[in-house]
């Protein structure tokens, strides 16, 4: 008997590495667009791969692909949690070329539009189909109640999707963390700037915790 | 027949739900938005034709147009919109969504209805039948039989407070009405329930009350009824075609069975429409360049736009497609 649970145990702690190896959770990076969460993205992937995951702009809309930093592997407390970081296209409920034709030209405009627009498609499909968790950002320099804010963190708890909320842009002076924090006073919320790596620590405290 | 497939040539008219699962005649599933009369006009008019219904539905529901100016408000109601979604299905979110517009439009209804009821003066009694039977949900149950019973049952909220004897008066005034009907419903809660029962009768066409339920709406208050019409049937009048209903008057069997399909509970023709039209309003082309997107249906529906193309085409990855692309 106690040969055979020993075997048993072994076995199962095998099984638990294999898959904790093999499937990392992915966790996609949400939120409105230009809320950082390229920035963010970048930031988590350079702070523990040395890569970056794709290009930042101050136009909106420039990430119109979700693209994915697999096994990125955070190191808390002498434990290491590995995750896959999904950064989506920013989710807006219109797009409109001309937003971007003080950038480029209208035809480019237009193209991005499109693509943008493709993106939210594609950044919805993602949280039905393919996420474990979110981070969702926000400017925190921007008022959080919004139909899309409210709309996507409720879709995020009907699915009982693990979530964070992530106040960014916290080095702009309108930034209020409080702000967010009474609109979701249900999650998590974590004041930071990606841009300047201000209060990371805290940032991969809690994705340790929430996503580990 | 604003939908065609590029490959085929086959159209599929505004709100057809064929395309979802590829073309039936060739598989593909790259289509063609091509608004007929209205394509020409431009922003205005392609909206209008595609969401028709939809265009209610949006207003209900939804995340199109409204977005972030009233946060309060629409973000409350967008957040428990959501909630009940989730939790409830697509079918019960058609209803949700649907409700608000519905209501107002549901009241102008009610005189014609009532009086079909007890006048019996319209065509059929299958149309008597439909009327309960939206309340009831719309089952199968198939009497003709209780027809005669039905009229009281459909009477107004305020007829049923009164001795039978004002009945009859009513019911004069209510043949008188029904002719009117279209132009009433603004007048009272008790016109809204008209609105109803007459898309019911059109439903009716093709389903029964069960008998257990007809004594008990009787008995009670007809406003139970109608508001559970309401969600079912509302559809339709929020929808604002009320085109729809007509047509559903003159074929009535096939629409009947049209709406079942897709919710699987209750049929309404208006219902299907609007879930139709919401399952096409994931993404509104306003003009190039110019898109208003549903979120909700962006992520509710399985398959999803992939490639918006130049002059109104695009692509839809089917479910089938999207697990081969998953897979590369």
């Amino acid at each position: 008997m106690g040969l055979f649970t020993e075997l048993k145990d072994s076995i199962s702690r095998a099984t638990d590495r294999l898959f904790s190896e093999q499937e990392p959770k992915r966790i996609g990076i949400y939120g409105p667009p230009n809320a950082g969460k390229t920035t963010l993205a970048n930031r988590i992937a350079r702070d523990w791969t040395g890569d970056a995951v794709g290009a930042e702009s101050h136009v909106p809309h420039e990430t119109r692909r979700a693209r994915r930093k697999e096994n990125v592997e955070i190191e808390r407390d002498g434990k290491t949690v590995t995750i896959d970081i999904v950064d989506t296209p920013g989710v807006t409920t219109k797009v409109d070329y001309e937003e971007f034709t003080d950038d480029m030209d209208e035809e480019d405009a237009i193209r991005r539009s499109r693509e943008a627009t493709e993106g939210v498609a594609e950044a919805m499909h993602w949280l039905r189909e393919d996420v474990d968790g979110v981070i969702y950002v926000l400017d925190s320099a921007e008022d959080p109640i919004t139909q899309v804010n409210t709309m996507l963190i409720g879709i995020i708890e009907s699915r009982d999707l693990p979530v964070l909320i992530f106040a960014n842009k916290t080095d702009l002076d309108d930034s209020s963390v409080k702000r967010i924090e009474d609109a979701f006073p249900q999650h998590k919320t974590v004041p930071l700037s990606a841009k300047e790596g201000d209060n990371m620590d805290e940032v991969y405290d809690n994705i340790a915790e929430y996503f580990g | 027949m604003p939908h065609q497939c590029t490959n085929c040539g086959r159209q599929f008219a505004d709100g057809s739900k064929e395309m979802l699962s590829g073309c039936p005649d060739c598989g593909g599933n790259k289509f063609q938005f091509a608004p007929t009369t209205t394509a020409a006009t431009d922003s205005s008019a392609p909206t209008e034709a595609e969401t028709d219904g939809s265009g209610a539905v949006d207003a209900g529901s939804s995340p199109d147009s409204s977005d972030t100016e009233s946060p309060d408000g629409v973000a409350t109601r967008a957040a428990e919109t959501v909630r009940n979604l989730m939790s409830a299905g697509s079918a019960d979110d058609a209803e949700s969504d649907g409700a608000d517009h519905r209501r107002p439009a549901d009241t102008e209804p009610t005189a014609d209805t009532e009086p079909t009821a007890d006048d019996g003066s319209w065509p059929s009694s299958g149309a008597a039948e439909t009327d309960g039977s939206e309340p009831a949900t719309g089952n199968d149950a198939g009497s003709a039989g209780e027809f005669d019973e039905w009229p009281e049952t459909a009477r107004r909220p305020a007829d049923r407070s009164d001795p039978p004897a004002d009945r009859t008066v009513d019911d004069t005034d209510r043949a008188d009405q029904s002719s009117d009907g279209s132009s009433r419903p603004t007048e009272g809660p008790t016109t809204t329930y008209a609105d109803d029962e007459n898309t019911a009768q059109a439903d009716a066409r093709s389903e029964v009350v069960p008998t257990d339920e007809l004594p008990a709406h009787e008995g009670d208050e007809p406003r139970l009824e109608t508001e559970s019409g309401d969600e079912s049937h509302p559809g339709t009048d929020a929808t604002g075609d009320s085109s729809p209903v007509t047509d559903a008057a003159d074929a009535p069997p096939d629409h009947g069975r049209v709406v079942q399909e897709p919710s699987g509970q209750r049929p309404s023709i208006e219902e299907l429409r609007a879930e139709l039209n919401e399952q096409f309003e994931s993404i509104k082309i306003v003009r190039p360049g110019q898109y208003e997107l549903n979120l909700m249906e962006l992520y509710n529906r399985e398959e999803y736009i992939i490639s918006l193309q130049e002059d109104g085409r695009y692509v839809i990855d089917v479910p089938d497609s999207w697990r081969d692309a998953d897979d590369e």
